[in-house]
Parts: C-alpha cells; structure tokens; sequence
C-alpha cells in the first residue's frame, strides 16, 4: 500500500496550500524530526480546551471511521460529562476491522505522529489523563507504533499515557461500543445504549472514541485553524479524507482527496483500466453503486448518500465486467453472517438466512419466493440489533439486487453465470467462515 | 428543556414516552407482544418489532405493565422529547 | 380466667389463635406452592391461545402476595398465642426460640427470603437484573424449608389429609421443577442431571426423615417441645393430634 508522492512544504509549520497532501506526505514512515520540520510544533491547549472544541466544530470535522458524527459535538458531549475534572480517557480507533480498507494502517505507518499529537490534543480538550490506541493486528503495527512512542517519550513530548492495544479479532472488534468492552476486560462484542461511551465507557468514565484519520485531522485543525481546514473539500463536507481504492484499477491503495471530489476523477488516479459494472462504497457493510452512472457522484458524505451509496470507511472497490456482483455480494455477506455477536435474535437468526438466501442467488437458480424471502430478511434484520452489522449486510444485499438486476434475472433463468465462478474480488479473510 | 415555571401563561407540552427493546436482553419470551398488540408484533422467529412513534396515552398503563412483566427486563419505556423526530438512540455506525 | 368479659376470652383465649395459626400456616403453603408453581410456569415458558402468559405472571405476582398476607397473619396469630412464647422476633430472627428451636428457624428463613423475594420483585425495575435474579434463585430454597417448616413444626403432621395436602404440593412443585431442568439440558447437560439427582435425593431424604421423625411416636418431645409446651400434656389440646 503506497501513498501518493508529493512535495513536502518549504518552511516548517507553514499551512499547507489547497494543491498539497496533508495527512501523508511522504511515501516513508515520517520520523519525529521531519514530522515536526514539516508540520511545526504542537500546539498547547491545555489551558484553554474550550477553545480547540470550538475550533473543531467551526471546521466542520466528521468522523472518518465510518459514523460520519460531528466530531467537535463529540468532544463537546465528553467534555460535558467528564464536567471539568480530568478523568475522561481518550481511545484511538485504529483497528480497522473492515477487510477492504487499510487507510487507517497506512496512515499510522507513515504519519504516526500526526496521530499521536491528535490524541494529546484531544485528551487537552476533554480533560483525559489516559489514552488507548489500538491498531489493527496486520503488519507489525503494534510494534512500529510502539517505538514511535519512545521516541516521542523520550523527546519529552508529553506525559500523556499512551496504550498501544492490538486489536481483538473480528469484523465487530473495532465497533465503539464493542472496544470499550474489551478495554473493560469483556469480550469484544457491542454493547446496548444508553450509557454511550461518551457518558460512561472505559472504568465506567466519559471516554472519547474516535477514528485514527479524525484524531490526525483534529491535529491538523489545531495547527492551522478551521478556515484553513474548509479551504479544500465543499462547504457541507470540508476537508480531506482517505480512501481506499481497490479492485480493478492499476494503482490500488489509499489516497487523500479532498472532500467532493468525483468519484470518476478518483478512479481515474488510480487508474482504472477495464470495463467497469460497479463500485461498492463504504465497506462490507456499504452499498454498490453502478458504473459508469455513479463517476459524476462525489467522494463526500452527502454526495454518495445522494447517489444511493455511502462514504463509510473510505473504501472504494471497483467491479470489473469480469466479475459477478451476486457472488461478491454472497461471498461478503457469508463473511458478515460468520461475523456476527450471536446476542440479538434477529440478526442471530435473520443474518445466517440471509446469507444462505444470497447463496442460493448467486450460485444457484433463485426462484422468485427466495428474492422475494431475501428481501424481507434485508427488513427483518435492519435497525433491530445492537449494532449496525445486519443493517449493513441488509444495505449490501439490497443494492446488489437493484444494481445487479440484470444478472439476477438471468440467474434465476438459467443458473449461475460463469462469471459467478471466477477468483473473488473482494477479500474474505481466511478461516472467518463457522 | 426548561418549560418557564414562573410562566403562568405557559402551557406544558404532554410527556411522551415510546417503547425500546434491548435486543442483547431479549430472549423472545414474548410478554410484550401479548400485552401489547397494538404496538408490538412477533418476527418469525418471536422476537418483538415495535411500531415506531410515542405510545399512546390509553395503552400507557399497559406499556408500564409489559416492562415490569418481562422476564429478562428487555424492554423499556423511555421519555422522547415531545414533537421532535426520532433520534438515532441506541445503535451507533461501527466505527472502523 | 374468672371475672374476665366474654369477648376477651374468645380473642385470649388460646385454642381459637392456635386454631387459625395451623390454618394460615397451611393455606400459607399451599399459596406458597402455587406462587412457585406459577414461577416455574413462566420459566417454562408455558402458554396457550387461551392462556397467555402474562397471566401467569399476574397470577404469579398475586399468589405471592397472598402467600405473604397469609404468612404474616400464621406469623401474628402465633405469636399472639400465649400458650407457648413465641416472640416476634423468633419471627425473623431463625434458631434463638424455645419452642422447637429448630424447626421453627426454618420458617424464620422460610418468611426472611419471602420478604426478600417480594421486596426485590417490588423495585424489579429499578435494581439490576443480576442481582434481582440472584434474589430470585433463592425461592428453590424457600419452598422447601417452608415445606419442611411446616411439617416439623406443625402438630397436625400426622393427620392424614395434611399429609395428602402436602405430598400434592411436593408433587407439582417436583414435576414442574424436572420441567424446568429438562429446558436446560442441550445446554447444560452436566448441570441438569446433578440437579434432577439432587431433587430425587431431596425427595427420598425429605419422605424418611418424615417417617422417622414426625410420623414416628413422641416427635413432640424430640422436636424440642418442652413439656409445659405441650397442649396434649397440659390436657387443654382440642384439635385431633395423636
């Protein structure tokens, strides 16, 4: 996974200009000296936390992780329920769980100080004396974050507590609710609400959950203010972002765009070669948007939400014509159903249904009483768990019905197509089937 | 949510309340759906799909009966603020 | 007793106390038993078209009331009862009487976890599901001592529809129990059969104890009932004790 090359800024601290990447910018890990030659020292706002709130919430900053929740209303939540004293605790939402995305890792390889100095700013704005970062379980994260911490310990940085975690496994480890549980000694599984972390989460204190790309953003903001943070993205959905382009394109990876950008001018950057029938948007848990109708949406969240599709974790998959949208769509919702927390009895029973149901469509001749059965599960299951899993298994099944219509109708008249065979383009990590 | 105590001229919105499963809780023994079928049907496999918007003010005593009736205290009665749209309590988006 | 108005002597009179003690105390099991009973129901999951099942949890809240309303009057009119010294606090407190310490403590037990298991189920909403649960599990245990309260205490253990009366109160309670377990048995295997073992061993432990003890001659002496305490050998007993 690479990042895209750019020039780093003449003199140290200086903003950023609109044309230039400002998360990662190199194509290494930054080390602690160039991270501060380029981006300048931190900024203290220990004595004034209202004061980098307010800057938050006037840049517009929402959550990258997936929630897309005002991030400065956030602060503002956990800052109110912590009520001035300092013992709310930070977590750092690195584990990205979700198989398609690795902005989060790339980011916290060659950017682990922004991170790192996002998380100090965030604990001086809520009044935390602890923090936890967890990192996905893939590439040695764990380690490499953890000696970044050293030398920032040892460079006397801050004397924030920092815990490196490694994530627990499954799709549903690094959910909110899910990862303060596991911080709290439990399973990694979600939890219901009320209480919401924000009012009672790690020991039962306001805990602020926020996704690795948000709290570098918010560290970004606190250099540089929030007018500079509106001066790339549109006015309903400022900044930039990280995505995750993949699937059948010549230069797969993550990349930053500002916000608003067309999904078209992304794909073409990463180029795009073959004939395309459809991008899935999101995650696993996102929605399939056709191509080459959707290249005019925009990358932001209500430009895709417009399209009928979502932001979510970034991820940006593309389908080639090679390749059948049902058996993708199968494969992913088996993965989701084996993922399950098995506590509420919809999903416990409706997503086990669901993804036998998209199985028989997919690989067998679907008459019309199983689509029919497939879409009231997609009703069945939505909005009656604990988590959002099901309800994004259902977006996932119901767009690919309505985008892959075609197929479906020739599936259910003459069996699978050959497509339906071919190698998997989406990524199943192995041995999550039970 | 003030309502202007010293206000004599001030009218009290009716507090309304609205039914909520816990579905960790719930174990579909079905309590609530016999009380209340009026606002509460069975899935197929007998866990509780609730009718969304406030409870009315006649089945209120029963929407108090079937929360002290249930037998793993799964459902609840919470207060909404009155006139506003249904707020996304309960589920949050995973956030990776 | 001369000289005393009619009517007092009715209300100190002891035979009419001791009358109604034995006849709350037993109308107290058997509502006890039907409380239990409409427990085990639920847990069981018991319903019908005609008979769903929030009525067997109202009749399971009502019985319990009803039990406990009777328990506290069988509590009253004992120690109203002069003839032998039963204080109120023997009531609560189990084992510091004179009067067949023992098996009289058993029904302090026996009436303490009542009040919790009413009181608790009371606030159900407001304290949290485990710890009223944990309350709850207790009511495996008040029954039987109930039971047991009763038949070692009670001098009209050896009549033969008290007796009748109480086996078809074991009986339910014993059958819908063995329900209960059987539920549970593709989860927990191991704990069912331990648990139908310990219900058969309770009930072989429970009819030879009855045998030996109550059903077998001069109990009353070896309940611990002192002589002066003994309505049979102060001559004033009206009631068809052998």
């Amino acid at each position: 996974m690479t990042a895209e090359h750019v020039k780093a800024s003449a003199s140290p601290g200086e903003p950023p200009g609109s044309g230039d990447l400002r998360l990662i910018v190199r194509d290494q890990p930054l080390s602690l000296a160039a991270h501060l030659a380029h981006y300048g020292p931190v900024p203290q706002y220990a004595s004034r936390p209202a004061a980098l709130i307010a800057e938050v919430e006037s840049a517009g900053l929402t959550g990258r992780g997936g929630g897309a929740f005002p991030t400065g209303r956030k602060l503002r939540a956990v800052a109110a329920a912590n009520s001035g004293r300092s013992s709310a605790v930070v977590v750092a939402n690195g584990s990205e769980s979700e198989p398609a995305s690795s902005k989060d890792a790339v980011l916290l390889s060659h950017s682990p100080h922004l991170v790192l100095d996002g998380i100090a700013l965030a604990a001086e704005g809520v009044g935390a004396a602890r923090a936890f970062l967890c990192v996905g379980s893939r590439g040695g994260l764990a380690r490499s974050v953890s000696a970044v911490l050293d030398e920032r310990d040892r460079a006397g940085l801050s004397t924030l507590p920092i815990e490196v975690i490694s994530r627990p496994d499954g799709y549903l480890a690094g959910q909110e609710t899910a990862l303060v549980s596991a911080l709290n000694g439990g399973l990694a599984l979600p939890t219901f609400i009320p209480p919401r972390p924000a009012d009672k989460g790690v020991r039962r204190r306001p805990t602020l959950v926020l996704n690795v790309e948000t709290l570098a953003q918010v560290a970004l903001i606190a250099r540089y203010g929030a007018a500079w943070f509106r001066s790339v993205g549109l006015a309903a959905s400022p900044g930039s972002a990280l995505v995750t382009v993949t699937g059948a394109v010549d230069r797969p990876g993550v990349r930053e765009i500002p916000l608003g950008t067309a999904l078209g001018e992304v794909l073409r950057r990463s180029g795009q070669n073959s004939p395309a029938q459809a991008v899935l948007t999101g995650g696993y848990f996102g929605t399939w948007l056709p191509l080459p109708a959707a290249l005019s949406a925009a990358v932001s969240v209500p430009g895709l939400r417009a399209a009928g599709g979502s932001l979510g974790a970034g991820v940006l998959a593309v389908l080639p014509d090679t390749a059948c949208g049902l058996a993708e769509t199968a494969r992913v919702t088996g993965y989701l159903a084996s993922q399950i927390a098995d506590q509420c009895g919809p999903c416990r029973n409706g997503m086990p249904a669901l993804a036998e149901a998209m199985n028989w469509i997919a690989f067998g001749q679907p008459g019309a009483d199983i689509i029919h059965w497939a879409h009231q599960l997609t009703d069945l299951v939505t909005g009656r768990g604990a988590c959002h899993l099901p309800d994004g298994a259902a977006g996932l099944v119901t767009s690919a019905l309505e985008v892959f219509s075609a197929d479906l109708r020739s599936h259910a008249q003459a069996g699978p197509c050959e497509r339906a065979h071919r190698p998997a383009i989406l990524p199943i990590p192995p041995g999550s089937y039970r | 949510m003030s309502q202007g105590r010293d206000d004599p001229a001030a009218v009290r919105a009716p507090r309304e309340f609205e039914l909520r499963v816990n579905p960790i809780r719930c174990d579909a023994h079905g309590v609530c759906i016999e009380l209340l079928p009026e606002l509460i049907a069975a899935d197929p496999w007998g866990y509780p799909r609730i009718r969304p918007g406030p409870v009315p003010l006649r089945l209120l005593a029963l929407a108090r009966r079937a929360v002290g009736d249930c037998p793993t205290l799964a459902i609840v009665l919470a207060e909404r603020p009155s006139g506003q749209p249904e707020p996304d309590q309960g589920r949050m988006r995973p956030d990776r | 007793m001369t000289g005393a108005p009619p009517v007092a002597l009715v209300v100190t009179s002891s035979t009419p106390l001791w009358y109604t003690t034995r006849a709350t105390g037993l109308v107290a099991m058997v509502l006890l038993t039907a409380a239990m009973a409409t427990g085990l129901l639920t847990s069981v999951r018991f319903s019908r078209r005609t008979w769903p099942r929030f009525v067997t949890l109202g009749l399971h809240r009502n019985l319990s009331l009803l039990a406990l309303v009777f328990t506290v009057l069988h509590v009253l009119t004992t120690v109203l009862d002069n003839f032998v010294s039963i204080p109120l606090v023997d009531a609560v407190v189990p084992f510091i009487g004179t009067y067949r310490p023992f098996w009289l403590g058993l029904g302090a037990i026996a009436f303490d976890l009542m009040l919790a298991l009413i009181g608790t189920s009371l606030v159900r909403t407001r304290m949290g599901l485990r710890s009223w649960r944990l309350v709850h599990w207790t009511a495996y245990a008040c029954w039987p001592v109930a039971v047991i309260h009763g038949l070692g205490t009670g001098t009209d253990t050896p009549v033969r529809w008290v007796l009748a009366l109480t086996a078809g109160c074991v009986l339910v309670i014993v059958v819908l129990t063995l329900w209960r377990l059987a539920l549970s048995w593709p989860q927990r295997p191991g704990w069912v059969t331990a648990g139908i073992m310990l219900v058969v061993l309770a009930v072989f432990a429970g009819g030879a104890w009855l045998r030996a003890g109550p059903l077998a001659p001069n109990w009353s002496i070896r309940s611990g009932t002192h002589t002066s305490q003994s309505r049979a050998a102060s001559g004033t007993s009206a009631g068809a004790t052998k």
